[in-house]
């Protein structure tokens, strides 16, 4: 006889299935199963999965779930038709938009309204007997109720469990049936595959119950027989009952509804006067080429006639044509938008304004884009500007509703470093060495489960709980932990979308999304488009806006002049602080040696800086073929066509799918599984296959082996971290355009990306300095004329000079700020006034402690005394008065020196417009030798040399093999430091702890690229403490106090916090930022 | 006479306290750490510690990346009050009225104390060594009031007393910080450039309350001392202790007899007033030929129960040998607990462990076969049927979790399942019959299978299949095989438990 399982937890529910659902439905297939159906609870979030794998393996599915009601038993459902799956997923969906989410609040009534739908449920008993050996009576009643709702749908599970008394369980449970006419169905209650899971399968309950393994208890299942058993067994376990097994069939021929049935349609709403979608698509395409080109040439328009068909033949008009809309409504709310990726590549994508570099000057490959081989669906990613962005999702929501938009999820899976504390936890290992366990992780290595590096950290590899620990992780990683939402990933349908998925509510206020990632979603052949956000679009629509304002001109990112030499001048000389991508330490370094001229070096700029062309070690020979140090040659005539632009070193992903495909034989379709397959760690076996099959197919046809796997390295870098050309086309165009506006308004661009931040990689104070530098003025904060924002005062030189805003200042509100801006009629003279707007004196310490009273004549110190004395001021008729000081003789505040002054701005803006920090103590530096870093320029190649400044910036990237990079920033410019590994290890509390560092090293000169190769590092933030002391006679004795290290009090710490007394262990100057 | 008051700083308290224990990390840097918000963060360091650069408040990961040798200890959450405590009494050595004055100090009243080490200078001085022979770094201040002895033994280098009358002086050199004010005040005095308590104190007092509130004036007038401040010092330690000495030597049982019960009625009269109850008590004997002779006794529950109490000693009087005579008797209660007087009920209606006849009962049997003879068992959750009980730790300790009546278990488990020969049908039938100890047992009925499987992070093993058997003669038997039926080899089966 045949056995098909119809009770199955996956790892979907969550902490309780302790197997893949593609591991249960293998399993299944291999004992020779009829069919599986997957019932996680209240959940369709696995099936998608189960599906694909049982397509493979040859199995029939049946997608189901198990309902749990706030109010009864389990059921599990399995639905037969399209028909009854949709009514199944709108039931989940109700359960789920009720609560929070990762709940589902079912009740029995809502499963009732499904009775006579054709779907079969399976109702779960109780899984013990009571005292008297028989069911609870309530057990009873329900059942009548469920009966008489459900009629001839509903089935009981029996299952043996092995806990004794089975056969008086089953003899009740076959006495209910016979007596309600409820037929039984046998199960197995699978919770894992292999009995082997039960161990993890413990350890999950334990997660669950937030419990350790040993208190545990009888929350475990007293044995391991939740596993897949065989038909011989299962049918010998029911040999009391053989009708049991032979009703299975009953139900898995009713339900042979299957996912791929379920047919995805595109959204219709969106043609006007009656066009079907490509007539719209058409008329649209035709209309924004008019307006684009003017007149259209005869090869651009061959294009747009060849995608116009390819699309027609697709059927991918309506997807056009929403892309279309989203972009449309972000225009008109002048909400910046730039298509990027592949879709790039496509003409109409350009001319309906989708994306903005011209593929006719490209020469960029539809293909690439869609492609009738891979059979897959357009995939169009459009960045938003990401202060904006929300206005679109909701948009997206409003015009199509939630029930026919949602987000996509993600399942978050468990990394290692949570798998290794979860499971820590559990075993009850101390807190100190899952500390250990967990930060001798680095990334997942085989090594690190053989347990070398943890005899490293002084545990005991042999200790078997280590073991288990250690095997249990190894299991538990990449279980999925839960749904989160996708960052940008819509789906959107023209019926409910709840036939098809589920949806929940995300964890973000205003969003929904459904159960499936994208993954799934791509299975079946669903459409989704990507609503991302990029900082630097937030920031290039400020900068326009402000040169509206202030220069009237109307910009676009379209009609920025191209091709301006000064703009690429300035890229040349790596003057590149805030611009988009190119503002690295990589790319700056890389800049004056690639020299981009033209767009397309900009395009290759930005695609070579990147771990994968880094790793594939193709970064050099392109530089000295570029330079014409090395002679640009090709392996193959072949190769000559997709290397050429790129003089013969691939640069781009497509460039090295190509290889794969001409070179290797590879088909377009296997090309791109490759590509998939490095790009996610999890298929870590089929990487090799692929190697092999590349390097053998390479060497076949006439390459030689060291080249096959100098490419096939190269592909494995592109996976992850390469860039499509057209990706790279698209940023560079970003790149141009922000390299433009700080070349020619430098104020604008300065303003627009200190309103924009945080992103990149510079704090407000490079940011600032650098405007400086460019000749612009920038002025302090100030209660007079500032504003929240950073904006732009009169003409001051050159330029407008910049006023910075209260964003600048730390713990300001912009609720209170738009009160003190509002009720600025005339300029305040007063700190009463201000009290009397309505600003608290918690914010007025603030603004004190930014300095910014300046303008009625405070310094930050008197300011702050005076408002120390505003709790009691004038109300009712003598509002608005000052409070005298009644009787006393005026009390003289020691004045601030300069250099506290400058500490209190970093202290409370990030940034000082008075001075440098580092000048005050450039005497002290003298008498080191250290010179300022604007001597780096003049010094020859190879010179020992001393510098010092602020740290910046800490980069140990993973390409680099320990290297450390370090920014350091002196009164007078940058420097970049070389520290190598063994040396890093040396000088590895300097460096880790310095806010000032010293570098003495050899000067290393490439060109304009000059970086100091570090021999010693010294810590001299010992010299930022004495900034804040005053005149050593008026206070003898301030010498002892928290500096001197043999007293140190205990109670300085806390006050360090907060004081801006010991600069140096502070928090006060930016401790630098530190990169991988 | 004027006022004096030590203030001790222990600058390390916690990592010298842990040194002490752990001798391998007193030559080492060592931090303590607490976890907070989700990071691990240093509460205490060492001296050594300290000189490298690790302070108090810095994360655990960010010291580690400066001193990758760094030891670590978790600390225990609560603050240091119970050591300061101990250190406390300990100092009352120095001075009668000590107090603690956390998180790290201590303050001796020292009033008319100085002169007995020979001055204050020698006063502290030896203070100071005895804190550091025993392993504790501190620093110590003396002066008129204790606000300025604080201030001066965590502020100043050099001069550690403070003369009467200098206590201005001493303070105006001395950060704010000193005054233990709030951070925020703090922060703001130093934001105003006010660095110094001298010149605060150059400020008129109107000024300084409208600008700070009270609490900055109110800590210079106690400073100066011009306010007193109140302390609370530290008591020893009770011990529950009785003597008699007799007159002439006691010979005779009687004599002891009446010694003990005179003893006992003292004692427990002490206890009660304070409602306590005696858990562990030793009477002892002292001979006239300097030999001591004891009788030691344990309770079940707390007592004050005289005539219990006596007859728990009773049976064992005859045990003293007074040969000579004792001339000292001793009742010391060295376990004590807390006893709450219980509700008197009116009626009893079944007997329980709470009633306190019960546990009277209990320690009569147990003062006759021994402490250890008796374990009261409590159901745990667990299901692998050795470890599903433990034995309760005192015999009145609550039932948390019920006996599971469901999984019907045998009210004689064996210690260790014995093995039986077994006729069984495969594959998971009960079997026929099986011989234990010789005897044939003929099955008629039987129950199961029950299948346990061992628990896995303890040992490994082959999971247990239990059947509830009964015999021809009905009797009912635990009998579990080891393992899976395989065809090629016989299972083992064992006999594990007896049912009523």
């Amino acid at each position: 006889m045949g056995y098909a399982e119809l009770q199955v937890t996956s790892n979907f529910s969550f902490l309780d299935g302790a197997s893949h659902p593609e591991e249960l439905v293998e399993q299944a297939a291999m004992l020779g199963y009829a069919a599986i159906a997957i019932t996680d609870r209240n959940s369709f979030a696995g099936i998608v999965r189960a599906h694909e794998t049982a397509k493979a393996k040859k199995i029939r599915f049946i997608p189901a779930c198990r309902l749990d009601f706030q109010d009864g038993p389990s059921l599990l459902a399995y639905p037969s038709t399209k028909n009854t799956y949709s009514r199944l997923s709108a039931l989940i969906t109700k359960g789920n938009l009720r609560t929070e989410k990762g709940k589902c609040l079912l009740y029995k009534s809502d499963a009732f309204e499904l009775s006579g739908s054709a779907i079969k449920f399976l109702m779960v008993p109780p899984l013990s007997l009571d005292l008297n050996f028989d069911f609870e009576p309530d057990f009873e009643t329900t059942l009548r109720e469920y009966r008489n709702a459900l009629g001839k749908g509903l089935y009981l599970a029996a299952c043996r469990r092995y806990s004794g008394d089975d056969a008086k369980w089953l003899f009740r449970l076959n006495a209910l049936s016979s007596d309600y006419e409820v037929p039984m169905v046998a199960t197995n209650d699978i919770h894992y595959h292999v009995p082997q899971r039960r161990e993890l399968q413990d350890a999950l309950t334990c997660i669950r119950e937030k419990c350790t393994i040993q208190e545990a208890g009888f929350r475990l299942y007293p044995n391991a027989e939740r596993y897949m058993k065989t038909i011989d067994e299962m049918n010998r376990l029911f040999r009391h009952f053989p009708a049991v097994i032979e009703r299975i069939d009953e139900i898995v021929d009713v339900c042979s509804f299957s996912l791929g049935e379920l047919q995805y349609n595109y959204p219709e709403e969106l043609t006007t006067d009656g066009r079907n979608p490509q007539e719209e698509l058409t008329v649209l395409v035709w209309k924004g080429a008019k307006e684009i080109f003017g007149n259209i040439s005869e090869k651009t328009a061959a294009t747009i006639r060849h995608e116009l068909d390819f699309i027609d033949k697709m059927n991918y008009a309506s997807y056009f044509l929403t892309v279309y809309d989203i972009v449309s409504f972000a225009r008109k709310n002048s909400i910046l938008c730039q298509g990027r990726g592949s879709a790039a590549n496509s003409t109409i994508c350009f001319c309906l304004g989708i994306t903005s570099v011209d593929p006719t000057k490209f020469d960029l490959l539809f293909e690439r884009f869609i492609s009738s081989a891979r059979n897959e669906p357009p995939d169009i990613d459009v960045d938003f500007e990401h202060e904006r962005r929300e206005e679109v999702i909701q948009y997206i929501y409003q015009k199509y509703g939630r029930d026919r938009a949602a987000i996509v999820a993600t399942v978050t899976q468990e990394r290692q470093k949570g798998a290794v504390r979860d499971i820590g936890k559990v075993m009850g290992l101390s807190a100190d060495t899952i500390n250990c366990l967990s930060s001798s992780i680095w990334e997942f290595t085989d090594e690190w489960f053989e347990g070398k590096k943890l005899a490293e950290q002084g545990l005991n590899i042999d200790d078997p709980l280590l073991k288990k620990v250690l095997q249990l992780t190894g299991q538990l990683m990449g279980f999925p932990r839960q749904l989160g939402q996708h960052t940008g990933g819509f789906v959107i349908t023209q019926g409910k979308l709840s036939d098809c998925c589920p949806i929940l509510n995300a964890r973000m206020a205003d969003r929904t999304c459904i159960e499936w990632n994208k993954d799934d979603i791509d299975a079946l052949g669903f459409l989704k488009i990507d609503v991302l956000a990029l900082g630097m679009l937030t920031c290039i629509r400020k900068a326009f806006d402000l040169a509206t304002l202030h220069y009237g001109l109307e910009l676009t990112l379209a009609n920025i002049p191209q091709d301006d030499h000064a703009v690429y001048e300035m890229i040349c000389h790596a003057d590149t602080i805030g611009v988009f991508q190119i503002e690295s330490r990589a790319q700056q370094s890389m800049l004056p040696r690639l020299k981009p001229r033209t767009f397309y070096d900009l395009v290759i700029e930005v695609a070579i800086v990147r771990p994968g062309p880094i790793q594939g070690n193709m970064v050099h020979p392109y530089l000295k073929r570029r330079n014409g140090e090395e002679p640009i040659e090709y392996p193959s005539k072949e190769l000559e066509e997709i290397l050429g632009k790129t003089l013969g070193v691939p640069l781009f992903q497509e460039q090295a799918m190509k290889i794969a495909i001409v070179a290797a034989g590879f088909t377009p379709s296997e090309a791109d599984e490759l590509r998939r397959s490095m790009a996610t760690f999890k298929a870590k076996g089929q990487v090799k296959q692929f190697e092999d099959k590349l390097i053998y197919g390479m060497m076949k046809r006439g390459y030689d082996r060291e080249y096959a796997c100098r490419v096939f390295k190269q592909l494995e870098g592109f996976g992850s971290y390469g860039f499509p050309e057209s990706h790279a086309a698209s940023f560079a165009l970003l790149v141009y355009v922000s390299s433009w506006l700080k070349w020619y308004y430098p104020d604008v661009f300065a303003c627009a990306l200190l309103n924009s931040l945080p992103m990149g990689f510079y704090q407000p104070a490079q940011i600032v300095i650098d405007a400086q530098n460019h000749g612009v003025e920038v002025r302090p904060v100030d209660i007079n004329f500032s504003l929240w924002d950073n904006c732009l005062e009169n003409q001051s030189g050159k330029f407008r000079a910049i006023r910075l805003g209260f964003r600048q200042v730390k713990g300001l509100r912009e609720e209170d700020m738009k009160i003190l801006v509002q009720s600025r009629m005339l300029p305040y003279s007063g700190i009463h006034e201000l009290l009397n707007a309505g600003i608290s004196k918690s914010t007025l310490e603030r603004i004190a402690d930014a300095d910014a009273f300046r303008s009625i004549g405070l310094d930050r110190r008197q300011a702050l005394w005076e408002i120390a004395a505003c709790q009691d001021h004038y109300t009712g008729i003598f509002r608005g008065q000052a409070v005298p000081e009644i009787g006393m003789e005026k009390i003289v505040l020691p004045e601030m020196p300069l250099s506290e002054h400058v500490v209190n701005d970093y202290a409370s803006s990030s940034l000082s417009l008075k001075a440098h920090p580092v000048s005050f103590v450039r005497e002290k530096l003298e008498l080191l030798r250290v010179v300022p870093t604007r001597m780096l320029r003049s010094t020859e190649d190879g010179a020992w040399i001393k510098v010092a400044g602020l740290v910046l910036v800490r980069q140990r990237p993973g390409t680099a093999g320990g290297v450390c990079f370090i920014t350091i920033e002196d009164e007078a410019g940058v420097a970049n430091l070389v520290v190598f590994a063994n040396l890093f290890d040396t000088f590895r509390k300097e460096i880790l702890r310095s806010r000032l560092l010293m570098a003495e090293g050899r000067l290393q000169r490439e060109g304009e690229v000059i970086h100091v190769i570090v021999n010693r590092c010294h810590d001299l933030s010992g010299m930022l403490r004495n900034l804040t002391e005053t005149k050593k006679e008026d206070l003898p004795l301030l010498t002892l106090s928290r500096a001197d290290e043999t007293i140190s009090p205990v109670y300085a710490p806390n006050i360090k916090r907060s004081v801006a007394g010991n600069v140096a262990d502070d928090n006060l100057f930016p401790k630098g930022r530190n990169f991988r | 006479m004027a006022k004096r008051f030590v203030s001790i700083w222990f600058r390390h308290l916690k990592t010298d306290w842990v040194s002490l224990r752990k001798p391998m990390f007193s030559e080492a840097p060592f931090v303590l750490t607490l976890a907070d918000h989700g990071r691990v963060v240093i509460s205490s360091t060492n001296a050594f510690a300290q000189k490298l650069g690790i302070f108090v408040g810095m994360a655990l990961a960010d010291a580690k990346a400066i001193v990758p040798e760094l030891k670590n200890i978790s600390d225990k959450p609560e603050p240091s009050g119970k050591l300061l405590e101990n250190i406390a009494r300990w100092c009352i050595r120095f001075s009668p009225v000590a107090c603690i004055d956390p998180p790290e100090g201590i303050v001796l009243d020292a009033t008319g104390c100085p002169h007995l080490w020979g001055g204050e200078e020698n006063y502290i001085a030896a203070i100071r060594n005895r804190f550091s022979r025993l392993g504790y770094d501190t620093r110590i201040a003396i002066a008129s009031t204790h606000a300025v002895a604080w201030a001066v033994a965590h502020f100043e280098k050099e001069k550690m007393i403070v003369p009467c009358g200098k206590e201005a002086d001493a303070l105006k050199h001395l950060q704010p910080a000193a005054l233990r004010l709030s951070i925020d005040k703090l922060e703001l005095l130093f934001k105003l450039g006010i660095r110094d308590i001298g010149r605060l104190m150059q400020i008129p007092h109107s000024t300084l309350r409208r600008r700070f509130g009270e609490e900055l004036t109110k800590r210079l007038r106690l400073a100066l001392g011009k306010d007193e401040e109140f302390l609370e010092p530290v008591e020893l330690a009770r011990t529950w202790q009785e003597r008699l000495p007799a007159l002439d030597p006691i010979v005779t049982a009687k004599g002891i007899e009446i010694a003990l019960r005179t003893l006992l009625d003292q004692l427990c009269r002490r206890l009660s007033a304070e409602e306590k109850g005696i858990r562990m008590a030793i009477f002892s004997c002292y001979r006239v030929d300097g030999k001591l002779q004891q009788l030691k006794l344990n309770t079940n529950s707390p007592t004050v129960h005289v005539t219990h109490l006596f007859k728990l000693f009773e049976p064992n009087i005859e045990t003293i040998e007074p040969a000579l005579g004792i001339e000292l008797f001793m009742l010391e209660a060295v376990v004590v607990e807390n006893l709450y007087p219980r509700q008197k009920k009116i009626w009893i209606t079944r007997s329980s462990i709470e009633d306190e006849r019960f546990s009277e009962f209990l320690d009569r049997i147990a003062s006759r076969i021994g402490q250890n003879q008796i374990t009261r068992f409590l159901p745990t959750q667990r299901y692998w049927p050795e470890r599903t009980f433990r034995p309760a730790v005192t015999l009145d300790e609550p039932i948390i979790e019920k006996w599971p009546l469901n999984r019907p278990r045998p009210v004689h488990l064996l210690h260790k399942p014995e093995r039986i020969d077994v006729t069984a049908p495969i594959p998971d039938y009960p079997p026929m019959l099986f011989r234990h100890r010789g005897k044939l047992h003929r099955i008629e009925k039987a129950d199961g299978p029950e299948r346990i499987e061992p628990e896995w992070w303890l040992e490994q093993g082959e999971h247990r299949d239990y059947y509830m058997v009964e015999d021809e003669e009905g009797c009912r038997y635990w009998l579990f095989r080891l393992g899976h039926y395989v065809t090629c080899s016989s299972p083992q089966w064992f006999i594990h438990g007896f049912f009523a």
